[in-house]
């Protein structure tokens, strides 16, 4: 017998995106999902907002590895609660994951929750998680064509983190260049230029992040 | 890339429905996949292979998937012009604008399964 579904493949997906949406709403976190190639510089940049932000804010981080927990360690040594998911294997996280670790987490103890995702710049791009906002990071010596190469990534996050900018006067990278082709592609988002190494930049992205929090209290 | 956990989901979402159907095989899979909805047939099928063997219980090892390919369309926003794009992002052929808003070529769906 034939039964017709015209079920959505990500319907299981989306259905836990909703539900970690809901409790993130009713308790005001910020929750940012990070995605960019593996060494783009997520979790260095995470440490670095994470000392920037941790005497005003209480921050949790949510990572994605294939596998170890070095990521969630070297969280931890900022001060910030880090859990690790571990996805043996699978190229991205998906909301199911994240509902799982959830209970894990006081969210009236948390007001900024970090989703690291797994390094990679395809899949991660088509799993809502129940987000407050998509980022993404590239760094400068992964090369300008990354952003027209990769569209879908750069299609739906709403801002990018150039990163490595402090090593921009030796590899070939045109930083108004990048900001055409994002242009291109996504009218809504755009680049904060910065190096987690150096802190330049910073103070642009942290005012980002205190501005989406305060965006998503008065909801 | 990340077929083999799209088919993990697929299969879920045609087991949990065949079990209220109250069947105990299912021998068809029937999905719909748009031309830019960045899912590859060839792997889902690879994908599905795998999964038949290990739930063999679940599938008859006859069982097959098929894929209805949805052609992607586009429609301008700025001259009206419809056209086929071959990418997300495209210029129109009236107006050489990159201003084509997708209408179809994104589904992703299972459209139908067969069971009893």
């Amino acid at each position: 017998m034939k039964v017709e579904l015209r079920t959505d493949v990500l319907t299981n997906n989306n259905l836990s995106a909703d539900f970690n949406r809901d409790l993130f709403t009713k308790t005001n976190t910020l929750v940012v999902n990070l995605m960019s190639s593996p060494g783009a510089g997520k979790t260095t940049t995470l440490c670095e907002t994470i000392r920037r932000l941790s005497s005003e804010f209480k921050i949790a981080v949510i990572e994605g590895d294939l596998a170890t927990s070095q990521d969630a360690d070297r969280i931890r040594e900022t001060g910030a609660q880090a859990v690790q998911i571990n996805t043996h294997g699978g190229c991205h996280l998906d909301a199911r994951m994240i509902a799982s670790v959830l209970p894990e987490f006081d969210f009236s103890e948390v007001d900024i929750l970090f989703i690291e995702n797994v390094g990679n710049l395809v899949c991660p791009s088509g799993y809502d998680l129940g987000q407050t906002h998509k980022v993404a990071v590239l760094s400068v010596p992964e090369g300008n064509d990354k952003i027209p190469k990769y569209p879908t990534m750069f299609m739906r996050t709403e801002l990018v983190l150039l990163n490595k900018i402090d090593i921009l006067p030796f590899v070939d990278f045109d930083i108004e260049m990048a900001k055409k082709d994002l242009e291109a592609l996504n009218a809504n988002s755009s680049i904060i230029s910065l190096s987690a190494r150096s802190g330049e930049g910073f103070d642009t992205w942290i005012q980002w992040i205190k501005d989406a929090y305060n965006a998503c209290q008065k909801q | 890339m990340h077929e083999m956990a799209l088919m993990g989901d697929i299969l879920q979402i045609v087991w949990e429905d065949a079990q209220r159907q109250g069947f105990s095989k299912v021998t068809k899979v029937e999905l719909t996949v748009g031309k830019l909805s960045q899912a590859m047939p060839e792997a889902l099928e690879m994908a599905f292979s795998i999964y038949k063997e290990q739930y063999n219980h679940i599938f008859d090892q006859s069982a097959e998937i098929k894929f209805d390919i949805e052609e992607a369309v586009a429609c301008c926003i700025e001259c009206n012009t419809t056209y086929i794009p071959d990418r997300k992002i495209t210029i129109c052929p009236g107006c050489g604008m990159p201003t084509g808003n997708l209408i179809k070529g994104e589904t992703f769906q299972v459209k139908s399964y067969e069971g009893s």
